[in-house]
C-alpha cells in the first residue's frame, strides 16, 4: 500500500498544496457481543481506507474514503477543499518542522486475534459469564463486548515521511446487572492491550480475574450505602486519580482546548501543591495509546505537564506547536481513516510522592477512598466530574463501608492546591476510551492522592 | 453516492448468495453517504471535510446460529466475500432458541420532506460561504466571545433493506446543520463552554436565532456566582434533560432491557411514573426529524409510539427479535451498528408535550433556585437504578424571580423516578435537538451540592 500512497502523494504535488499527508490502512477488525450467554453480536471484517489531508494557501482539506480507486481523485479535492476554506482565514495555518522518519515497525502477538477460533472467543465469554453469575446470586444480566483488530496503517507525507507501523486491539467490557428486593444496580469493567494479542486474555485479563473485578463491584453496589453530599476530605486511588489526571487536567493541557481554557496564560506559573507532577507519557511503550509514532509522523515523547507544581508543557500537534511556538509532542492521533489527526493524551498519570499509604489516611475523620470511575468530564472552565462506582467511607484513617453510585467534581485549577499526600507506592493502570469527537484508546493512573475538605464536592444524597 | 436501485440490487444478491450458501434467513442493510462538513476553530475555517462511503451489513441464520459480517466495498465480488464471512460466523456459534423470524413485509406510510435537492447539490464553497457567515456574525455578537468551535454541513444519504421474508424497502434523505461552541474570558479564568445548534432536512437553518442563544449564554457565564447546598427548585433545559434521560429513563424503555429484568419500570406498564403533566411520545415520523425515516434498520416501518401519557407508562419500544420473543409487535426502533453488526433498540425523535406558560413566567415565581443548561458525567449515570449525580454546567442562578448569574461546579444528583414526579411545570416553547424536542421543565426538591 505504502507505493500506491507515494505514487498519489508524487502526482498531487503540481497541484498547489504546501502538504500532503496521506493515511491508509487495511486489517482484520472484529466485534462480539455476549448477552446472558446468547451471541447477540459477531462480526468480522476487513476494513480498507485512507484519509487524505492537504494543506493549501494555509487551510486544511480532508477527504477520506473505502474506495482506494478514488485516492488520486481524494487528493485533487483535498487540495481544492483547503483552497476554498483558506479564502476566509487571515492567519494561515503554519505546521512546525519536523524532521521527516522512515520506518517499518513491528509487533509481535503471540496469538494474532484474527487467528483465533470464533469458538475459542466465545468460550472466554461464557466463562466470564459463569465467572460473575457464580459470585452473587443476585446478578440478573450479563452482557460482555469483545472487540479485537489486528492490521497495519501507513503514513507517507510530501515532506518525505514514510512509515508503516501495526494497529492491535484486544478489549473487553462485562456489565454486570444485579437485585435485590426492589434494588437494581450496575457495575461495569474494562481492559484492553494495543501491545498483546489474544494471549493477554489468558495471561492478564483471564475471564476469571475481570469476571470477578466487574461482580465484586455489582456486589459493592448493591450492599452498600448511599454517599453524602458535600465537601469531604478523600483518598483517590489510582483508577480514580488516572481518570482525573486525563479529564481535570490532561484535557485542559491540549494545546487546541489550552489557549481558552481556565490554563490559559499559566506556562510557568505553580497551579498545584508542592510535590505534584503530572505527565503523560508518550514513550513507556507497551502501555495503552502508546505508539513509536503519532498519526503527523512525530516521534511520541515523554510531556511534562506539571512538574514539581509548575505548569510546565502542553500537548501538541504541528499546527498548534508552531501556533503557540512550543516543541512538537507527537499527540496527533486519529482514531481510523474516518478521521483526521487531533491533539489527544496517550499515558496521563501523576507521578508518584513522597508520603507512606498510612500517611496519606492518616487523621482523616470522616471522608471518601474513591478506588473506580464510571466515566467523566470536562469542561472549559476548568470543572470536572468523574462518576464513582466503587467507593468506602473513610472513617478515623481506616476503611469503613461501601458506598454506593456518587460522582465527585471539583474545578481542577482551584482542586490541585487541595492535595495534602501523594503515595510513594507503585500503582496499576487503568484503561479508558476517550471522546473528542472520535474515539482515542488511552491509559491513565497514578497513586493515592489525597485532597483535603474543599478540594472535591461529592454530589451523593443530602 | 451510490443509487437506491444498485443498493437494492446488491441487496437482493446477498439474500440469494446467502441462501445459496445454506442461510435459512438473510437480511441486508446498506448506506451510501455522502457528507461535506467545515470545522471552525478558534474563530477560523480550520478545514472542509469529506466524506463518501457505502457501508453494508449483512445479518444471517444457519436453523438459530446467527452470523454478520460488514464490508464498505460496494461490488459483487466484495458483498459474497462477506456473506461467507458470516456463514462461517454461523456455523461456529451457539444457537440461540429465542430467536423467531427476520421482519415480515408490512405497508409503508408515505413521509415528505426527507430529501431536498438543494443540500444535494452544495458543493465545498457553498459550505464554506455559510461558516464564513457564521463566524462574522458570531464575532459581533457580544463582546469577548470567542468562537472555539463549530461549522457547518451538509449530508445526503441512500439506503436500502431487502431480507428472505420478502421485505425490500429503500430511501433516500438530506440533512443540513450548524453549530456554534462559544465562551469567553473572565476575571477568574473562563466561562463554560457553550452550545447551539440547528439541524434541518433542507437548507433553511436558522443561524441569527443560533447565534444570538450563543451569545445570551455566554453573557450571563461571564457573571459567576455562588450557589447554595440543598433541595431546591431546578429548571432543566432539553440539551441538560436529553443526556440525563439518554442514561437513565431511556434505557429502561428499551425492550431489551424490559426483557432481561434491567429495567426498573418492566412491570411499571399503566401505572403512573411520573407527574401527570409529563407526556412523552417517540416520533419515528415527525416531519423535519432528524432521525426521520421510512423505516427502521430492519426495514420496519417507523412510527409515533406513545412512551408516557399525562405520567403513565404506556409502552416500551421495540425491535424485531425482542418483540418476537416478549409477544409484542416491533415499534420500529432497530438500529444497526453497521460496522459491529449489532442490533438494538433506539429511539428516534423524542417529543415532550409543551405546557402552558413560558419560562420567563416561571423564573419570576422562584426565590432561589437553578437553571440547568447543560450537564457533565451523565454518562456516568446508573441506568439499572435510575441514580445520577452529575454536574450542571452551564448552571445558572435564579434568586427573586431572575437569572442572576453563572454558578461553577454545581452538582445535580438523585433518582430519575423521584425527578419526573417532582416535575411542577412544563414550559411552552418547544426546543428542537438532534433527537429530542421538549420545552424547559421545573422540578422541585433536586438535591443540589454547590461548591464551597
Amino acid at each position: 500500500m505504502l507505493d500506491i500512497l507515494e505514487h498519489a502523494i508524487d502526482k498531487g504535488r503540481n497541484l498547489g498544496a504546501t502538504y500532503i499527508e496521506i493515511r491508509g490502512e487495511s486489517g482484520f477488525v472484529e466485534y462480539i457481543q455476549m448477552e446472558d450467554s446468547r451471541v447477540a453480536a459477531l462480526t468480522q471484517r476487513l476494513e480498507r481506507g485512507v484519509a487524505i489531508r492537504a494543506l493549501a494557501d494555509g487551510a486544511w482539506g480532508f477527504v477520506t474514503t473505502g474506495n482506494l480507486e478514488l485516492l488520486d481523485k481524494g487528493v485533487s479535492d483535498a487540495v481544492a477543499m483547503a483552497k476554498a476554506a483558506a479564502r476566509s482565514r487571515k492567519e494561515p495555518i503554519k505546521l512546525a518542522e519536523v524532521r521527516a522518519y522512515e520506518d517499518v515497525i513491528k509487533n509481535k502477538p503471540k496469538r494474532d486475534p484474527r487467528h483465533v477460533p470464533i469458538e475459542e472467543k466465545i468460550e472466554y465469554m461464557n466463562q466470564m459469564t459463569k465467572t460473575i453469575r457464580d459470585y452473587d446470586p443476585r446478578v440478573t444480566a450479563v452482557t460482555i463486548k469483545v472487540r479485537t483488530s489486528s492490521g497495519t496503517k501507513y503514513l507517507v507525507t510530501s515532506e518525505g515521511a514514510k512509515i508503516q507501523s501495526p494497529t492491535l486491539l484486544v478489549w473487553t467490557l462485562p456489565w454486570a446487572s444485579g437485585k435485590d428486593g426492589i434494588r437494581l444496580s450496575a457495575a461495569r469493567y474494562e481492559d484492553a492491550t494495543t501491545d498483546e494479542g489474544w494471549e493477554f486474555f489468558e495471561r492478564i485479563a483471564s475471564p476469571e480475574v475481570i469476571g470477578t473485578a466487574v461482580a465484586k463491584r455489582l456486589k459493592q453496589q448493591l450492599d452498600g450505602v448511599a454517599a453524602k453530599s458535600g465537601v469531604f476530605p478523600c483518598v483517590c486511588g489510582p483508577r480514580v486519580i488516572g481518570t482525573l489526571a486525563h479529564e481535570a487536567l490532561g484535557h485542559l493541557a491540549e494545546a487546541d482546548i489550552t489557549m481558552n481554557s481556565s490554563f490559559a496564560g499559566k506556562l510557568g506559573q505553580v497551579v498545584a501543591s508542592e510535590g505534584v507532577s503530572m505527565t503523560d507519557n508518550g514513550i513507556d511503550m507497551g502501555r495503552v495509546g502508546v505508539s513509536k509514532y503519532d498519526d503527523e509522523g512525530v516521534p511520541a515523547s515523554r510531556v511534562e505537564i506539571i512538574k514539581d507544581s509548575v505548569l510546565t508543557e502542553l500537548l501538541t500537534n504541528r499546527e498548534y506547536a508552531a501556533k503557540i511556538n512550543h516543541r512538537t509532542t507527537g499527540n496527533a492521533r486519529a482514531e481510523s481513516y474516518l478521521f483526521p489527526p487531533i491533539i489527544r493524551m496517550r499515558s496521563t498519570i501523576f507521578e508518584l510522592g513522597e508520603h507512606s499509604r498510612e500517611e496519606v489516611f492518616e487523621g482523616i475523620k470522616f471522608g471518601y477512598y474513591c478506588t473506580d470511575f464510571r466515566g467523566g468530564q470536562a469542561q472549559t472552565n476548568a470543572s470536572f466530574q468523574v462518576g464513582i462506582q466503587e467507593a468506602y467511607e473513610i472513617v478515623n484513617g481506616e476503611l469503613g463501608r461501601p458506598v454506593t453510585d456518587l460522582s465527585i467534581s471539583g474545578i481542577a485549577t482551584d482542586s490541585l492546591y487541595k492535595i495534602e499526600a501523594v503515595s510513594k507506592e507503585p500503582f496499576p493502570y487503568d484503561v479508558g476510551r476517550c471522546g473528542k469527537g472520535q474515539e482515542a484508546f488511552v491509559s491513565s493512573g497514578g497513586p493515592d492522592i489525597r485532597f483535603g475538605a474543599g478540594g472535591i464536592t461529592f454530589g451523593g444524597k443530602s | 453516492m451510490v443509487k437506491e436501485k444498485e443498493l437494492l440490487g446488491l441487496c437482493s444478491y446477498i439474500i440469494s448468495t446467502g441462501l445459496k450458501a445454506g442461510a435459512t434467513a438473510v437480511e441486508a442493510l446498506a448506506q451510501s453517504q455522502n457528507e461535506l462538513e467545515t470545522d471552525i476553530e478558534l474563530s477560523e475555517i480550520s478545514s472542509v471535510n469529506q466524506k463518501i462511503g457505502t457501508e453494508i451489513a449483512i445479518r444471517l441464520y444457519i436453523g438459530k446460529r446467527m452470523g454478520s459480517a460488514f464490508t464498505n466495498i460496494p461490488t459483487k465480488d466484495s458483498v459474497r466475500d462477506a456473506v461467507g464471512l458470516a456463514i462461517s460466523a454461523a456455523k461456529v456459534t451457539t444457537e440461540d432458541a429465542d430467536w423467531i423470524s427476520l421482519p415480515q413485509p408490512q405497508a409503508y406510510t408515505t413521509i415528505e420532506g426527507l430529501w431536498d435537492d438543494g443540500i444535494a447539490k452544495t458543493n465545498p464553497s457553498e459550505v464554506v460561504d455559510l461558516t464564513g457567515k457564521l463566524i462574522s456574525k458570531a464575532a459581533t455578537s457580544e463582546p469577548g466571545l470567542v468562537l472555539i468551535r463549530g461549522g457547518s454541513g451538509t449530508s445526503s444519504h441512500t439506503s436500502a433493506y431487502t431480507n428472505s421474508n420478502g421485505v425490500s424497502c429503500s430511501e433516500r434523505g438530506t440533512t443540513s446543520y450548524l453549530v456554534e461552541a462559544a465562551m469567553a474570558q473572565t476575571e477568574s479564568g473562563a466561562t463554560p463552554l457553550v452550545v447551539e445548534y440547528d439541524v434541518r432536512r433542507d437548507l433553511s437553518l436558522d443561524m441569527e436565532g443560533m447565534v444570538k442563544r450563543v451569545a445570551d449564554w455566554v453573557r450571563i457565564c461571564k457573571t459567576k456566582v455562588n450557589g447554595r447546598s440543598g433541595k431546591h427548585t431546578v429548571i432543566f433545559h432539553p440539551q441538560a434533560y436529553a443526556p440525563l434521560f439518554g442514561y437513565t429513563l431511556i434505557p429502561s424503555i428499551r425492550g431489551d432491557n424490559v426483557a432481561r429484568g434491567k429495567s426498573k419500570i418492566a412491570d411499571k406498564i399503566g401505572d403512573t411514573i411520573s407527574s401527570e403533566l409529563l407526556t412523552l411520545v417517540d416520533n419515528g415520523i415527525i416531519p423535519g426529524g432528524a432521525a426521520t425515516s421510512k423505516a427502521d434498520d430492519e426495514g420496519v416501518p417507523r412510527q409515533k409510539t406513545s412512551i408516557i401519557e399525562k405520567g403513565i407508562l404506556r409502552s416500551f419500544l421495540w425491535d424485531t427479535y425482542w418483540a418476537n420473543k416478549m409477544g409484542v409487535k416491533s415499534t420500529g426502533n432497530a438500529r444497526r451498528n453497521m460496522r459491529q453488526g449489532l442490533v438494538d433498540i433506539s429511539p428516534t425523535t423524542l417529543v415532550i408535550d409543551s405546557g402552558a406558560r413560558e419560562i420567563e413566567e416561571a423564573i419570576t415565581e422562584i426565590d432561589h433556585g437553578y437553571y440547568i443548561l447543560n450537564v457533565q458525567g451523565a454518562h456516568s449515570s446508573n441506568p439499572e437504578s435510575g441514580d445520577f449525580s452529575i454536574v450542571g454546567n452551564p448552571a445558572f442562578l435564579i434568586e427573586n424571580g431572575k437569572i442572576i448569574g453563572a454558578v461553577d461546579g454545581l452538582m445535580v444528583s438523585g433518582n430519575i423516578y423521584e425527578v419526573l414526579n417532582n416535575i411542577v411545570e412544563i414550559a411552552k416553547k418547544p426546543i428542537k435537538l438532534f433527537s429530542w424536542i421538549g420545552p424547559e421543565f421545573v422540578a422541585k426538591n433536586i438535591d443540589i451540592t454547590a461548591k464551597e
